[in-house]
């Protein structure tokens, strides 16, 4: 394809992913990019600790969220191997804003791929919107999937 | 209520309330427990004169305390015994530290500022020296600092300081007698010899259906939870301990650890946390809000004062050292295990107990509060002011 041979502007696109539909759709974008454009993937998880983190329960939660990411990732793993999109998993502990932006930055992303969990207004004022934070402090474009 | 079904299920459905809450605002599910047992007993009492959640009702407070040594001996166990031995000498300096400073400085603000009396002042001092391993522990995954020097230092050092908490609790308000000391040598020879027993006893006749490390750990923790409490002591202090004892082998039983936590996150704690904020008295934290200022600002302070120029001396740099700081600045079960603990041995008041539960709420809640309305990713903040002071270099060079 000569999309491939010419893009210099996204050579590598991270996906935010919790496992929801959202997120899904977020991954299934980036695939369709990632084979236009010849990037790579990387998926990213952020387990979010409970606030304030308490004994006991935060181990608990990072178990879960472990088990449950590692599911999703071999289903999206598969899925890249079937269309042949480079791709890597990872996952983190923290908030997820944050960690995705660092890590966008760390590893030189140029496209964060996000999908919009449409929170309720007092859930989005007590959690914040990830997908907005996202676009105010990102280094690099941000799409936001609704 | 004298049909017990239906007090329990009023407890459960407040259990199931307060969870559905923690899952929609990614909150602690123990911190929502207390405020909806906080609200619900107000509720009630607003509505039907005289009435109660029933929190003093013999096997509410049963569960609810079995609930309190089960989280206490689970927290221990979280311990890395390896981290602990690699780190042993910072984390014991910074640990006691931690626990000291605020112990003695809250006691004597409580006593001399807030006029409380001797024991309650020392109860004070107790409730709000604790730290959160857990607060501490999430925030070292979140910067990778879990895994450097500096970050297995804190976490040691938080088992350290909480130890402190609840040996102060166990030891302090009990009177000095024989039974004292037959527990303390008791619970030194249980100690010795759990780290060997416990393996050696699980691989004979563990791995089985009728769930016989469930039942050994709890026959161990109410047997010297029993002992504590004959000894005029305190049933968590024993249960901690034997945690810590029983971290590089139970601990190490992933399975079984995640079997102890559905027990204690399904039915336990729920009438802990539920049982703690259901005692918290609303009209006293509006009559006087500002003994709650005081208790918070003491807090914070007589942590960061000491903490900060020790974790210096340790040489870590100022940011990691004031992060180290303002992390052990809270605690949730340990600081509500105290305060029950002294409202149900008539050491505190239940107003006292109410501002102290808040104080402890409070300093887990508010720079979290803080950090989520003025949120700014950390690594920008740095590069912020590395930009800041390369400005002001360069217009200082220009000036010159």
């Amino acid at each position: 394809m000569t999309g491939q041979r010419h893009n210099t502007h996204f050579r590598k696109l991270l996906v935010g992913y919790d496992g929801s539909p959202q997120s899904e759709k977020a991954v299934d974008i980036a695939f369709t990019l990632a084979k236009c454009l010849d990037a790579t993937v990387l998926i990213f998880a952020v387990a979010r600790p409970p606030e304030p983190a308490t004994s006991v329960e935060l181990e608990a939660v990072l178990d879960d969220a472990k088990e449950h990411f590692e599911e999703g990732f071999k289903k999206i793993l598969e899925k890249a191997r079937s269309l042949d999109v480079e791709v890597k998993t990872d996952m983190a502990v923290g908030h997820p804003a944050e960690q995705i932006i660092h890590r966008a930055e760390t590893d030189g992303v140029d496209l964060i791929i996000l999908g919009r969990r449409g929170r309720s207004r007092i859930a989005r004022m007590m959690l914040g919107s990830v997908s907005e934070r996202a676009l105010r402090y990102a280094h690099c474009p941000v799409m936001v999937v609704h | 209520m004298e049909n017990v079904w239906v007090l329990a299920s009023v407890w459960v459905g407040l259990a199931l309330i307060a969870t559905l809450i923690a899952i929609w605002f990614k909150i602690s599910t123990a911190l929502t427990e207390i405020v909806v047992g906080t609200v619900a007993q107000l509720v009630i009492g607003a509505f039907f004169v005289h009435a109660e959640l029933g929190g003093k009702t013999g096997w509410i407070s049963f569960l609810a305390g079995t609930g309190a040594i089960v989280l206490t001996f689970l927290a221990g166990a979280e311990l890395d015994p390896k981290i602990f031995r690699t780190k042993w000498k910072e984390a014991t300096v910074i640990g006691l530290v931690g626990f000291f400073g605020p112990f003695f400085g809250c006691t004597a603000i409580a006593h001399y500022i807030l006029h409380w009396t001797v024991r309650s002042s020392w109860l004070a001092g107790v409730a709000l020296s604790t730290t959160s391993v857990a607060v501490v522990y999430a925030v070292m995954l979140e910067l990778g600092f879990n895994v450097t020097d500096f970050g297995k230092a804190v976490l040691a050092a938080c088992f350290i300081n909480d130890l402190g908490t609840v040996i102060a609790l166990g030891l302090i308000f009990s009177p000095f007698t024989i039974k004292t000391l037959i527990f303390v040598v008791v619970s030194v020879v249980v100690f010795a010899i759990l780290p060997v027993l416990t393996p050696r006893f699980f691989k004979k006749y563990g791995g089985r259906v009728s769930e016989v490390e469930a039942k050994y750990l709890l026959f161990l923790l109410f047997a010297m939870g029993g002992l504590a409490v004959w000894s005029g002591s305190e049933a968590v202090l024993p249960a901690y301990i034997i945690g810590m004892v029983l971290a590089g082998s139970v601990g190490k039983d992933h399975i079984l650890i995640r079997r102890l936590r559905t027990l204690t996150f399904g039915l336990l704690t729920p009438f802990y946390f539920i049982r703690a904020g259901s005692f918290v008295s609303v009209p006293a934290l509006i009559a006087a809000p500002l003994v709650f200022v005081v208790l918070f600002f003491a807090k914070m302070l007589s942590k960061i004062i000491p903490l900060f120029p020790t974790v210096k001396a340790f040489d870590y740099q100022k940011e990691e050292g004031l992060y180290f700081t303002l992390m052990m600045s809270t605690g949730l079960t340990f600081g509500t295990i105290s305060a029950l603990f002294g409202l149900n041995h008539g050491v505190i008041t239940q107003a006292q107990y109410s501002y102290l539960v808040a104080t402890v709420i409070g300093s887990a809640v508010v720079p979290t509060m803080i950090a989520n309305a003025w949120f700014m990713p950390r690594h920008l903040l740095g590069t912020k002011r590395e930009e800041k002071s390369t400005l002001s270099q360069a217009m200082s060079e220009n000036a010159n």
